[in-house]
């Protein structure tokens, strides 16, 4: 073997990239090639000293945190993705919130269809864009139902349905307790690719249950159902269809 | 794959098991505390964004492909002036100038020596030194991550080592 064949494959003999024929050639070549030799060892060492005092580095916590909040607000649909502005993405959301706010508004006053299921909804869609704002979303940020369900506790006085959904591709992110119509409601949140779906809780005027029903406002959908004496909202940017396949595993689950 | 993930369960999954060879490129490539971090938030979003486009395989390979590639626009974007010392100016990085007895002192000023001797390294020598002596990628990967042949990883490679041992003052005559 040639000095110039033998060079141009060293890097490969040290980094392990030969088969092990082509390494048994070179390692005859550096055998009785003192020069060749000389600079696959001088190669070797540069390789041990770099390696073992380059300096590998943490991530730091912080850094951890602020990509944890930049994915949940970048998951949010009033907000493209994050830049490193918080400020300016604050605005962006406050904005958002706002038209959400007062669109709906125009829309009651518009068509004051049915003022009960209306106003709620107004309310739960100013809760569900609120609830994207980062740090919002969830009090207790867990995927475990039995985390889950017992954190419900003496913060809420009713006791909401957390079922596992995960193999329906609709993982439990957590849940919060949050303020609309006047009370306190457990909210259970699940995701579904980059979407949010919140589910409200309340007890329900009427005893007994009633099939799904919904309606849509300003790219959100809602579908309403009671169950067991307690009436259920789940809200979403997610399409009526998946957001109802959702529901309908929801019911059957519990 | 699992389709229902949620952004977050997907970076809990996919990128935070990365996250410390994500920002050490990122710190070697900038060699800014600061920048590293932006630019590993920035990489981070988008690897999620681009999921649907991840073919499985290394997934570490491919977050660090990615955030090379935010650090190429960083920089770009930055007008960070190049600050490495062309090839001919390049003097051997001496230890300090007592000679230090204790082992400890002697590791850290060997650290200090190796570190300097990476980052005056022209970019591209940089980037294929560290994934390969840092994060032990191998050629395909590092070739996939960079975006050139394997031969072009082979060649800089060689050309960065020999630079480094020039730096280090490494010579097999003396080691032997």
């Amino acid at each position: 073997m040639e000095c110039d064949t033998c060079q141009a494959a060293l890097e490969a003999r040290l980094d392990g990239e030969l088969t092990a024929d082509e390494a048994r050639e070179i390692d005859r070549h550096l055998a009785i090639c003192p020069a060749c030799a000389r600079q696959f060892a001088t190669l070797g060492e540069t390789r041990r000293v770099v390696s073992e005092n380059a300096m590998r580095y943490n991530a730091p916590d912080v850094l951890k945190a602020r990509i944890r909040g930049a994915v949940a607000r970048a998951s949010s649909p009033t907000v493209s993705v994050a830049t490193r502005r918080t400020f300016r993405w604050w605005r962006e959301v406050a904005a958002g919130v706002a038209i959400a706010i007062v669109s709906s508004g125009i829309t009651l006053v518009a068509a004051n269809r049915s003022a009960g299921r209306s106003s709620a909804a107004d309310e739960l869609l100013a809760s569900h864009v609120r609830s994207l704002m980062p740090g919002h979303l969830t009090d207790v940020l867990s995927t475990q139902q039995h985390t889950v369900k017992p954190w419900f506790n003496g913060r809420v006085d009713l006791s909401p349905a957390v079922p596992n959904l995960d193999k329906a591709g609709f993982p439990l992110i957590g849940g919060r307790a949050d303020y609309v119509r006047g009370r306190v409601v457990p909210v259970v949140v699940y995701g579904r690719r980059q979407h949010m779906i919140n589910v409200y809780a309340w007890p329900s005027s009427s005893a007994g249950g009633s099939p799904p029903d919904d309606l849509s406002r300003n790219g959100y959908h809602f579908v309403t159902w009671r169950s067991g004496g307690i009436e259920y909202w789940a809200v979403s940017d997610l399409n009526a269809a998946e957001l109802h396949t959702f529901v309908a595993m929801f019911v059957a689950a519990h | 794959m699992n389709e229902g993930d949620s952004d977050l369960q997907r970076f809990e999954r996919v990128v935070l098991p990365h996250l410390d060879d994500a920002y050490t490129l990122a710190r070697y490539l900038l060699r800014d505390e600061h920048d590293a971090q932006d630019v590993v938030q920035e990489a981070s979003l988008r690897a999620l964004r681009y999921f649907d486009g991840y073919s499985g395989g290394d997934a570490r390979a491919w977050l660090l492909a990615i955030v090379r590639n935010c650090s190429l626009t960083w920089r770009k974007r930055r007008r960070v002036d190049d600050r490495t010392v062309p090839f001919e100016d390049a003097a051997p990085i001496s230890t300090s100038e007592a000679e230090a007895p204790d082992a400890a002192v002697m590791h850290a000023s060997e650290q200090a020596r190796v570190q300097q001797a990476i980052e005056s390294l022209p970019d591209e020598f940089r980037e294929v030194i560290v994934l390969r002596e840092v994060q032990d990628l191998s050629y395909r990967e590092i070739g996939d991550v960079v975006g050139v042949p394997i031969g072009t990883v082979m060649s800089r490679l060689a050309r960065a080592r020999k630079r480094l041992a020039v730096l280090l003052q490494i010579d097999a005559r003396e080691a032997s």
